[in-house]
């Protein structure tokens, strides 16, 4: 009798195995659900509880939201340069303050001869081009209606093939304009839907600084970056550019490659050529900048990079508080439900049944303060995109219940372990 | 449903081979109040067999209520041995232990402990919960329990809603479910009117001739009276140990 047989152990030893496979998933379930009714039973409870949580997701998705929003409104506008397009311009521009003053100092406009120079003797790129502007803005005019400031570019023929415009109709300058200084201009949509509402533009006449230049293509619209419109413009040849209006121009000049991986390859190139015009010795700073998208967007992100980390930051206080606050409404909870632990354990549940169902709430709690954040955030970015910009990606959102989730599961496991080592005669005699 | 219980009697009946469902052996249970300690029970020992019907009397204080926590496993002794189907309860880990409640004893208590929140149905489900029992199963094992104690129409009912009585036989209900080896008694009078004690003793009666092995912990004579045999506790030692039927 006293003697307990190996093939009894051995059975009993299996059924403990067994029964630990099976009933995980079943208690869990029975924890989900025990969580879901402690937080119908105590709604206002619970929202205090999880305002922590639900603040820190907000905070964390919008944000996001608002740098992705300005990421891609970046990507689109600014740095839009046209593909695999690097500028030759007098400065570099995303570089720090001494920097920037010792540009200022030695570094030299580009002029048409530099843009000769470089489209004599640089090899294997696509298109290349230049670019003029007129600052103060001029005003354009015809019959009797005016636009007081458009941009007013002086450009090459080749620059079609590398901007962002594109001909909505009529053409752009050709090679011929070009050589023969034509008095022609290639229009933006706003100064289409100004002057010529309801005829055709093209072969009219309008003014611009007080010349007259004959229209000869329409671009497609474009739309706004920050607010300003990016279809009012007027493009001359970049010839008639200097004789009208600067005799001596500032420009960019425009270099298209042919794919990515060749960029680096003509940026050096370009660099070392633009080195040996103006006589710089090797150890000598250049004295012109090379600009490409990705020096824009390097600017940014440095920006953006800094925003983000204190966003971690404060989010990560949030958390912790949030945290703080889900482990003593836990605390109190277990206090509040020994009697029903007591119970629970006389009817067979184990420490980790216990350990688990405590767990489970405090997760499912939280994971409701990650949903209402994410819900809470998703009104917000809506309202943030109809004065800004803000664009939810679903990795944000993704991030944001998880992290509440895991910050609710962690900060559940000190209470749940108070509550599953509880002694079940004490547990049972405790009323609540 | 019977089908579904009876192969948990055929394993009760494979395990002990004589017959003898617990056995105690100098059972001695020391709790340490600080600078005192207090012997609760000083070397107790007794076997019940399958099937019996055992009041566990005794005056408040006397130890019987350290004696049902031991024979329940929600203690284990200080000193001593106990077989409950064979096997020494007293090496056995937590969790171990918590197979044995769950699988080996039904509880019922004095004061019902019922979940208040949960419907009796659900109440009743628990045990079946903590071994895993698939939602179906447990659903028509847990609905058949309540039938046994004439409680079909109120599965849906919370503890709230329900007389003392049936909160009992929701606890009772409970206690079956499963088809332990014994069912442990704690006073389950003791919260109820004269006539539902009646009924509920009534109810273990039937168990009883049913082949369930009940244990009553209480301190009335004529709710001890109902069982076949009397152990008394005095002082933490047995007094007396009669059969009354």
């Amino acid at each position: 009798m006293a003697g307990f047989s190996q093939t009894q152990t051995l059975i009993f030893e299996r059924k403990l195995k067994h029964r630990a496979l099976t009933s995980v998933w079943v208690t869990a379930r029975e924890a989900f659900w025990i969580a879901l009714e402690a937080l119908r039973s105590h709604k206002l409870r619970s929202f205090l509880t999880l305002l922590g949580v639900v603040i820190a997701t907000t905070t964390l998705i919008v944000v996001i939201s608002i740098i992705n929003g300005m990421n891609l409104y970046i990507a689109d506008h600014i740095a839009n340069l046209g593909a695999n397009v690097f500028i030759l311009d007098q400065f570099q521009w995303a570089s720090g303050d001494e920097d920037w003053l010792k540009q200022r100092r030695r570094n030299k406009p580009i002029r048409i001869e530099d843009y000769n120079f470089l489209k004599e003797n640089l090899r294997g790129h696509k298109n290349i081009g230049a670019v003029s502007w007129r600052w103060p803005r001029p005003n354009a005019r015809y019959k009797n209606q005016t636009i007081d400031e458009i941009g007013f570019r002086g450009v090459t023929p080749s620059m079609i093939d590398i901007g962002q415009e594109q001909v909505e109709y009529g053409r752009f300058i050709t090679e011929s304009d070009y050589l023969h200084s034509a008095m022609v201009c290639f229009i933006g949509q706003d100064l289409v839907d100004k002057f010529f509402a309801t005829v055709d533009p093209m072969g009219k006449v309008i003014l611009i600084g007080g010349h007259p230049f004959e229209v000869i293509g329409v671009a497609r619209k474009i739309g706004s970056t920050f607010g300003e419109s990016e279809d009012n413009f007027a493009q001359i040849p970049l010839t008639t550019f200097s004789k009208l209006f600067v005799a001596r121009p500032r420009m960019n000049v425009n270099v298209q490659a042919w794919n990515s991986r060749q960029m680096m390859e003509l940026e050096d190139e370009a660099r070392a050529l633009m080195r040996a015009r103006r006589h710089l010795a090797y150890k000598d700073d250049d004295n012109f900048g090379i600009n490409a998208s990705d020096t824009i967007m390097g600017l940014w992100q440095q920006l953006t990079g800094s925003v983000f980390a204190v966003t971690i930051a404060v989010v990560a206080v949030f958390m912790v508080v949030g945290g703080i606050v889900i482990m003593n409404i836990m605390l109190a909870s277990v206090t509040e439900r020994t009697h029903e632990i007591g119970i629970r354990k006389s009817l067979g549940a184990r420490l980790r049944d216990i350990l688990m169902q405590f767990v489970i709430e405090s997760g499912v709690m939280a994971c409701a303060g990650g949903v209402l954040g994410v819900l809470l955030a998703l009104a917000v970015s809506k309202i943030v995109d109809m004065v800004f910009t803000a664009s939810v990606p679903v990795m944000a959102v993704l991030v944001g219940l998880a992290l509440s989730t895991a910050v609710g599961l962690f900060f559940g496991i000190y209470p749940a372990s108070q509550a599953a080592r509880l002694d079940p005669i004490e547990a049972l005699r405790t009323e609540n | 449903m019977e089908s579904q219980i009876a192969p948990s009697f055929t394993r009760q009946e494979a395990f002990s081979e004589d017959g003898v469902l617990i056995r105690t052996e100098d059972l001695w249970k020391t709790y340490d109040m600080g600078a005192v300690a207090v012997q609760a029970l000083c070397g107790i020992s007794f076997e019940i067999r399958r099937g019996e019907y055992v009041a566990i009397m005794g005056p408040s204080g006397s130890g019987k209520s350290t004696l049902m926590n031991l024979i329940g496993c929600l203690d284990t002794p200080t000193r001593g041995k106990y077989w409950l189907n064979s096997r020494q309860v007293g090496e056995l880990s937590d969790d171990e232990l918590a197979y044995i409640r769950n699988k080996e004893i039904g509880f019922v208590f004095q004061t019902f402990n019922l979940l208040p929140r949960a419907t009796a149905l659900h109440n009743v489900e628990l045990p079946l919960i903590y071994n895993g029992t698939p939602a179906e199963e447990r659903l028509e094992r847990a609905q058949e329990a309540l039938q046994r104690v004439d409680l079909a129409d109120r599965m849906t009912h919370k503890p709230n809603e329900l007389s003392g009585g049936q909160r009992q036989r929701v606890a009772i209900a409970r206690a079956l479910v499963n088809s332990p080896s014994i069912i442990l008694a704690d006073e389950p009078t003791g919260n109820l009117d004269s006539a539902t004690g009646v009924e509920i003793m009534n109810l273990f009666d039937r168990l009883q001739s049913e082949g369930h092995t009940i244990i009553l912990v209480t301190h009335e004579h004529d709710i001890a009276a109902r069982a076949h045999r009397i152990i008394h506790i005095r002082d933490g030692k047995i007094d007396r140990d009669e059969r009354v039927r």
